[in-house]
């Protein structure tokens, strides 16, 4: 089992791919107002690479409902 | 036109059309963009760099995969979320070249494609790679 924290680093990973800055840092408390280029788009260019690095589906549903990247980790911790 | 739904559509799913690039394509295309580049205008200022007449345009080249998703891969519920091309060989005017689109990767969630695309002319070679990420509406 995986911890928050072990998540946390992975969907950082993610973030400076998707974002292509390895300077990015994520908090639990990270959403789309603090990263400029996090659009639509991007945010679903970021559902769909977690999709893959986890090896899970979300259901549409339940990431438009995401308030952070907390809310993003612990939903992918639920489906591991 | 294809009608496509997202269900229909299978990983290593292929469609293909084939286009000749003219004359009148490539004035339409100035005059839409206003690219007035003598390497696509001016045949000798081309020929000075080593090309065999003007070179078509690269975007115009890349136009061709709005119709690849427009028209043929889903066709009708299609809507373009992203396109990263590459163009590997130049394209002059009369080359007929073949557009073709295979679905690589589905996303369940968003209903997306990706589509891995080339676009050869008459003689097999490669002149356009991209990679396209279409959303297939319900």
């Amino acid at each position: 089992m995986m911890t928050h924290e072990e998540i946390m680093e992975i969907v950082q990973g993610i973030f400076r791919d998707v974002f292509d800055d390895e300077t990015l840092i994520i908090k639990d408390s990270t959403n789309s107002k603090d990263i400029e280029d996090w659009d639509s788009l991007e945010h679903i260019t970021l559902v769909v690479s977690m999709e893959k690095e986890f090896n899970l589906k979300f259901d549409l549903k339940e990431v438009n409902e995401l308030a952070n990247v907390g809310e993003m980790v612990d939903l992918i911790a639920s489906k591991l | 036109m294809n009608e496509y739904t997202y269900e229909e559509i299978e990983t290593g799913h292929k469609e293909s059309f084939t286009v000749t690039v003219t004359e009148e394509m490539m004035e339409k295309f100035r005059d839409i963009t206003g690219d007035i580049n003598p390497l696509h205008n001016d045949g000798e200022y081309a020929r000075s760099l080593g090309h065999r007449g003007r070179v078509a345009y690269g975007m115009l080249t890349a136009s061709l995969l709005s119709t690849l998703a427009g028209v043929y891969l889903p066709g009708r519920r299609s809507l373009i979320h992203e396109v990263d091309v590459k163009f590997a060989k130049p394209v002059y005017i009369g080359d007929t070249l073949t557009v073709e689109g295979a679905v690589d990767d589905k996303n369940d969630t968003y209903s997306l494609l990706i589509v891995k695309a080339v676009i050869c002319n008459q003689d097999g070679e490669k002149v356009c790679r991209a990679k396209m990420q279409i959303g297939v509406s319900g």
